[in-house]
């Protein structure tokens, strides 16, 4: 099967204030099969972040190339979904108004989004929700109207930077649960960053740990635990370990 | 079991409404707002009990209030109503005009930095200059042109009774104390919108139209409105001054002088007193409106 993301020997750097410059990205390479969950982890610093903003046409690569579908990032707009852990919502919109937004910018009938919001937010456990706006809802109830927006994008490939951050241990839990099945059901190729080991070990089909300054790939594997996954399984364990030994081996290398 | 719905509650029916604090119900907002307005009625009712004649009584003052369309007939000044209208007049005029110019120009100075960068300079040099000391400046360039010469011609403007106290002079001086701070609260809120809104824009395959229509615009406007209250408070300021110049014939700001001049205090404080409310009302217009395109920006800071 044919990769849908492909990312090759991207390299970045940054001129900070002080004129000093900080190379982000040496060199990563990475694949993404269609319908699969890829996590970049790594360390603060490791360049994760840039890695999807390049991906997502959002930075310039000063080499190496990112593509989707074959094509420049650039060129399938409006197919790139895209989330940070916070600040993606529109805090003047209503929960019903930031998820018909993709829908109103191609222009459909206000009838038709109005539905389609309707039915996403159902789908989502978010229709008590419809008219309050952002700053009103949880944590948890913020990102699933994110995803909301996502879906109501249309958008085959997800970029999630940091998606469950900054929430307790149960929201995470229950938002990951979600996203396993939005993948299943939509087929979504999605690239996700994190600093979480668990969220890693549970949700990813691919794992690509980035060492820092600049970030490099230091290990890339398939963790090899049979779906549906439980946390107290023996695979699961194992493969919770050999991230951290990856990570701490970065850590320890600093 | 799903995550909390919304902050600060446990209902899964939306946020549960948390009973407002004295402050905050209409009875505290009444209660407490009066006491400061009600210590000045106090006073004055001192003022009228000294006996000295530069305080009207209460009656004095209400008999002119509840008569706006009466033409005073002892000093040389319209009616209350045709005063507050002309004032009005101007205010909207000059008002209008430093929002209409400051809003574009902001916006444009905000998106694009040449524009930025054409303005800046001129901008900081003038934002200081007090527009009341401009006021002679003026009216030496316009002279005592008004809206009525804009429109009919010197020679008939005279016979334009409401056009012909629209003096350009004074729309000038207005529309410089309104400018600035709409200017440079609009400058501002265009700068500083997220950029991982833009970019969530941007990915979602929204035009540069699309962007400012859905972005910029609505987190703009937000900071305009502040700056849109400030600007409206200098222009009241400003008018008011202004009316008091030479050449000026209506206006609350003129009834208000000559008022004083003739030892017509009644109308003094009947100006005063619809100066004050007619601010107020126009104040709590842009308040509501800076509270409906800026409700979020509480919670974000």
């Amino acid at each position: 099967m044919s990769a849908s993301i492909v990312a090759s020997g991207i390299c970045k750097a940054f001129t900070s204030r002080s004129g000093v410059l900080v190379e982000a990205l040496g060199g990563v390479s990475l694949m993404a099969q269609p319908g699969s969950l890829t996590c970049v982890l790594g360390p603060t610093g490791s360049g994760k972040s840039t890695l999807l903003r390049v991906i997502a046409g959002l930075e310039e690569a000063d080499s190496g190339d990112a593509r989707v579908e074959g094509k420049a990032p650039a060129d399938l707009k409006g197919s790139i979904g895209y989330l940070t852990q916070q600040h993606t919502l529109l805090p003047w919109l209503r929960v019903r108004e930031n998820i018909a937004l993709p829908m109103r910018l191609r222009g459909a009938r206000p009838a038709e989004r109005q539905e389609r919001a309707r039915q996403i937010a159902v789908s989502l456990g978010l229709e008590d929700s419809l008219e309050l706006y952002p700053y009103e809802l949880s944590g948890g109830m913020q990102r699933r109207a994110a995803i909301g927006r996502l879906l109501a994008q249309d958008a085959r490939y997800w970029l999630l930077d940091e998606p469950f951050a900054n929430l307790d241990e149960r929201t995470s839990h229950s938002l990951q649960q979600l996203l396993l099945g939005l993948v299943k059901e939509h087929g979504l190729t999605v690239i996700f960053v994190t600093h979480s080991v668990d969220e890693a070990a549970w949700l990813s089909d691919h794992i690509i740990v980035l060492s820092t300054g600049p970030g490099r790939i230091i290990e890339e594997f398939e963790p090899a635990i049979a779906r549906p996954r439980r946390r107290l399984s023996e695979d699961y364990g194992s493969v919770m370990e050999r991230i951290r030994k990856s990570l701490e081996s970065v850590l320890g290398d600093e | 079991m799903p995550e909390p719905q919304t902050r600060g509650s446990s209902t899964s029916k939306g946020p549960r409404r948390q009973r407002p604090s004295f402050p905050d119900t209409l009875r505290g907002r009444i209660a407490l707002g009066a006491v400061l307005p009600a210590l000045v009625l106090l006073g004055w009712w001192a003022g009228i009990r000294s006996g000295t004649a530069v305080v009207p009584t209460f009656s004095e003052v209400a008999r002119v209030l509840l008569n706006p369309f009466d033409t005073p007939s002892d000093i040389y000044s319209r009616s209350l109503a045709f005063s507050t209208f002309i004032t009005l007049m101007r205010l909207a005029l000059g008002f209008g005009l430093g929002l209409m110019t400051a809003l574009p120009l902001g916006l444009l100075a905000g998106r694009y930095r040449a524009i930025d960068r054409l303005l800046a300079p001129m901008v900081q040099i003038a934002r200081p200059i007090n527009p009341i000391v401009l006021l002679p400046i003026a009216t030496v360039l316009f002279g005592l042109a008004s809206l009525a010469t804009l429109l009919y011609g010197g020679y008939e403007s005279w016979r334009h009774d409401v056009f012909d106290q629209i003096q350009l002079a004074m729309i000038l001086i207005l529309w410089w104390g309104a400018f600035f701070p709409i200017f440079i609260s609009t400058l501002h809120g265009v700068t500083s919108v997220r950029r991982s809104h833009l970019e969530t824009l941007e990915l979602m395959g929204a035009s540069d139209a699309q962007i400012f229509r859905h972005v910029i615009l609505p987190h703009t406007l937000s900071h305009s409105a502040s700056g849109m209250r400030i600007g409206l408070g200098v222009a009241w300021l400003v008018l008011i001054a202004a009316e008091v110049y030479p050449g000026t014939r209506s206006g609350l700001g003129y009834m208000l002088c000559v008022a004083c001049k003739t030892s017509d205090y009644e109308y003094t404080f009947a100006a005063i007193i619809v100066i004050g409310l007619v601010a107020w009302l126009t104040d709590a217009a842009i308040a509501r409106f800076e509270h409906r395109v800026g409700h979020w920006q509480a919670v974000e800071r």
